[in-house]
């Protein structure tokens, strides 16, 4: 028991919030996170598919859910995966890393927003015809990613490039592939995932595919977006309403 | 009653395994590795004595039991769990029916090459505040007599004794505060473990040492980088030199007729911010020749002067004599992270050919010395600056492999490209020193990949074998005409040599990031790969 207690006094600093979260600090962080973890998680921190290190942008952790729980990680690493941390560093400096990765998480605060949610949340399910598409909460169609916390991971520009443009960047598993059986049956659809030797795909029904490519006669693929441009039919307020509904889809804190 | 129970159990099961394998007894139990087994290690097959096979770094087998007639019909004979869950890199060596294999963080396990069953462990102890850039990897071990030697992150280097995992001496060859580290498996030249350093962003100074066998007293050490009182120190901008990096992380080769060690050099540091450190940057990004004995420099090539993508020339060097231009030659085979293919003349260093072998666009070619002649505005700059190679490279340290039958040398290519940024700052000890970075302009599944086939008298592509999204594995040939190679897709398969048509593939659920290796046990042939943190082999029915 007195043991216990007296682990517990030392680590107390733990518990508290971040006592080095300045904007100075920030800065601090910033550039020992530049140095140490940019290598993996990107010098923007939203992360590498090479190294495996995940987007620190999106506010939440897989690994963590508080201040002290985001320096346990950053300071001792995650066992069992390339995730190192600096435990070598002094306290102060591992904080001022766990402020600047918090930075990076848009707040609803920082924005100023010209449209209006509820607008935006009406037009998602009606004239837009988004839901078609996307879930949210548990509701809607599945050939679009699902959106209900989109608001962690996208800030309101990004959205509107998402809107205005959705050929400016789409994640390979958003692609479309052409199948031709040898039959000489044609299945088109969303491309789940490929590898060497197979792929798998969800056709416009929703059905699910798998194919061996060596059995197949082609496999076309189509790295452009399904998704129709807002600009097509929305007018300029319309997508702030749309902007400022999906910036409120958050995961609830 | 119950202990008359379990002996009778005990002698019943004991006959019967005398039975069911009466090759048992005219297996050679395990017997001590001397030098001349290392210099002809390609006569014993049935062994891989040695992280690359061979001296000469071929990763070529010449067992032909599993042969293109039968490779389909591979399948798991067993599995060994690493218990730390990592991601393993580990290339085994296999002595007379004895598997030894490294684990993650720097343990290593001596099991049955037949079973997976243990025979002993040992685990390194290690500090809590590693300097790491890269996960916490072992590549192997290497052996002379009944000693092994392991490389650790900690930056010690420890002998062991191959029959109970006793620590014969473990000494330490950097201060790991620095920033040093130790991941690659070393190479016994005669009495000698050869052995290199890692730390290249961490702003070390590199180095190569050479260890007695029978004391870890050290004997030479050469710098990759020279002091001041040599001329090739001033290709560093001030005291650039000092933190300049050129590690040694991966294992070299040996010609024993010429009495020279080959060898790789890393980045030079920072890695992306090259204007802290001016000039070529001697001898970053090379291949070094260095005496035996004395640990001299007797020649180097430089692949790249003055890099500023972190492309390492980490690459294990391949030997073979060949005819070129109707000369015979010794040369030295090259596949490096900046993208071409190299043959060098490996007495003397001289270049023979040049040319890429994966996308790059950072050169307009090689001139006729070797040195690339650089395409202007393809420097890191504070916006960054897409450049083909990626940081990963066209490729990396994972093997090549060369099959003296096919006489084409063979490769994992990565056509991919990334953006390029410059930082400006300060050294502070133990603390990674980049000065950049870089990162994906699009995802990986949008850039081709590819095992690729070359003809080293030119470097063209003779066949190539696409892999999606992309492989980190080496490669191994063998005399039944195979090639043996996996992916980060989780596939372990096996390419006609000759054609490069598919023949077999598994798939393991996880990257493989480790090169294969062939032995054979009781005329058995089996093929084993590191998966994920998993080793798996293979054998026929
Ligand atoms: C060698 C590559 C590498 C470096 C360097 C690195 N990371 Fe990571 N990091 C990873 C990987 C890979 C993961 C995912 C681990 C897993 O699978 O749980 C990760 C996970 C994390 C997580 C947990 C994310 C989550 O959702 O739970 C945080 C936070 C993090 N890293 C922060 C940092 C910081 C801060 C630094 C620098 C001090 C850093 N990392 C340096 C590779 C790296
Ligand atoms: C035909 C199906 C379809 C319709 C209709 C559709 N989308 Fe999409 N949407 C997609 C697909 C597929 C993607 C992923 C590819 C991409 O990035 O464009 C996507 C991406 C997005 C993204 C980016 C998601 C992320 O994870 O980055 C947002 C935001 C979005 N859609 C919002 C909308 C809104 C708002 C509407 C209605 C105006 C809409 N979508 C209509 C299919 C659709």
């Amino acid at each position: 028991m007195f043991s216990l207690m007296s682990v517990g006094a030392a680590t107390s600093g733990l518990a508290q919030d971040n006592p080095y979260d300045t904007t100075v600090d920030i800065r601090m962080g910033a550039r020992l996170f530049q140095a140490e973890c940019g290598r993996c998680h990107g010098l923007d921190g939203k992360g590498n598919d090479e190294t495996g290190a995940p987007d620190l942008t999106n506010g939440s952790f897989r690994s963590a859910s508080t201040d002290a729980g985001l320096f346990n990680v950053i300071r001792d690493g995650i066992s069992g995966t390339t995730m190192v941390g600096i435990s070598w560093a002094p306290d102060n400096r591992v904080w001022q890393v766990v402020a600047y990765v918090r930075s990076l998480n848009p707040q609803t605060g920082d924005y100023d927003l010209a449209g209006d949610a509820d607008s935006g949340a009406r037009l998602f399910r009606g004239k837009g015809e988004c839901v078609t598409c996307h879930i949210v909460n548990g509701a809607g169609g599945r050939l679009g990613p699902d959106l209900s916390t989109i608001g962690n991971r996208r800030d309101p520009e990004e959205l509107r490039i998402d809107l205005m443009d959705p050929n400016e960047t789409v994640e390979p598993r958003w692609w479309t592939v052409k199948v031709v059986r040898a039959d000489g049956s044609v299945i088109t659809g969303s491309r789940m995932s490929e590898d060497t030797f197979t792929v798998r795909v969800m056709d416009d029904a929703e059905n699910l595919w798998h194919f061996v490519k060596s059995d197949l006669r082609s496999l076309e693929r189509v790295e452009t977006s399904p998704m129709p441009s807002a600009s097509d039919g929305l007018s300029a307020s319309e997508i702030d309403d749309l902007v400022a509904y999906l910036f409120s889809l958050r995961k609830e804190s | 009653m119950k202990q008359w129970i379990v002996t009778l159990m005990l002698s019943a099961s004991a006959a019967s395994a005398g039975q069911s394998s009466p090759s048992a007894a005219s297996m050679p139990s395990f017997s001590p590795v001397t030098w001349e087994r290392l210099l002809h290690a390609s006569d014993e097959p049935h062994n891989w004595l040695m992280y690359s096979g061979t001296l000469d770094s071929q990763r070529f087998s010449r067992l032909t039991t599993v042969s293109k007639d039968n490779v389909s019909k591979l399948e798991l004979k067993w599995a060994y769990q690493i218990p730390e869950i990592d991601r393993a890199e580990t290339v085994p060596l296999v002595v007379d029916g004895v598997m030894f294999i490294t684990e993650s963080p720097s343990n290593v396990v001596a099991v049955d090459a037949r079973t997976g069953g243990l025979y002993w462990r040992y685990d390194h102890e290690l500090p809590d505040d590693l300097r790491i850039c890269c996960g916490r990897n072992n590549r192997g071990v290497a052996i002379l007599g009944d000693t092994l030697f392991m490389s650790t992150l900690d930056a010690h280097l420890v002998a062991i004794d191959a029959r109970t995992g006793s620590v014969r001496w473990d000494i330490e060859v950097a201060d790991y505060t620095k920033g040093y580290s130790k991941t690659a498996a070393p190479l016994v030249v005669k009495d000698l473990v050869v052995t290199g350093i890692a730390g290249g962003e961490y702003g070390i100074r590199g180095f190569l040492d050479a260890y007695h066998a029978d004391s870890g007293e050290r004997v030479w050490r050469l710098h990759t980088i020279p002091g001041p009182e040599h001329p090739d120190n001033k290709t560093w901008a001030g005291d650039s030199w000092r933190t300049g990096g050129a590690p040694t992380w991966i294992t070299g080769a040996y010609d024993p007729d010429l009495n020279l060690i080959y060898w790789g050099t890393g980045n030079p540091g920072p890695d992306w911010n090259g204007e802290v450190r001016l000039g070529d940057n001697l001898y970053s990004d090379s291949a070094l020749a260095v005496n035996a004995d004395s640990g001299e420099l007797q020649w180097y090539f430089q692949f790249t002067p003055w890099d500023v993508h972190d492309w390492d020339a980490i690459q294990v060097p391949i030997l073979t004599d060949m005819n070129l231009s109707g000369q015979s030659r010794k040369v030295m085979m090259w596949a490096n992270r900046n993208g071409f293919y190299y043959t060098l003349d490996r007495v003397t260093g001289e270049f023979l050919v040049g040319t890429p072998f994966a996308l790059q666009t950072w050169a307009q070619g090689l001139d006729e010395k070797g040195r690339p002649i650089r395409e202007p505005g393809k420097l890191p700059t504070t916006d960054g600056n897409v450049v083909s190679p990626s940081v990963g490279g066209a490729t990396n340290w994972w093997s090549a492999a060369y099959s003296p039958e096919t006489e084409l040398f063979y490769v994992n290519a990565f056509d991919g490209e990334q953006e390029f940024f410059i930082r400006e700052q300060e050294y502070r000890e133990g603390e990674q020193f980049t000065g950049g970075g870089a990162q994906n302009v699009e995802p990986n599944d949008k850039y081709k990949s590819a095992v690729r086939a070359l003809d080293p008298r030119d470097g063209a592509l003779r066949w190539e074998f696409p892999i999606q999204p992309r492989s980190t594995s080496g490669l191994l040939a063998t005399a039944g005409g195979l090639v043996f190679g996996g992916s980060v897709d989780g596939y372990f398969y096996a390419l006609d040599a000759a054609t490069g048509e598919e023949l077999w593939h598994i798939a393991l659920g996880s990257r493989v990031h480790a090169a294969p290796l062939t032995y054979a046990v009781d005329g058995e042939q089996y093929v084993t790969i590191a998966a994920g943190n998993v080793v798996f082999t293979f054998g026929l029915d």
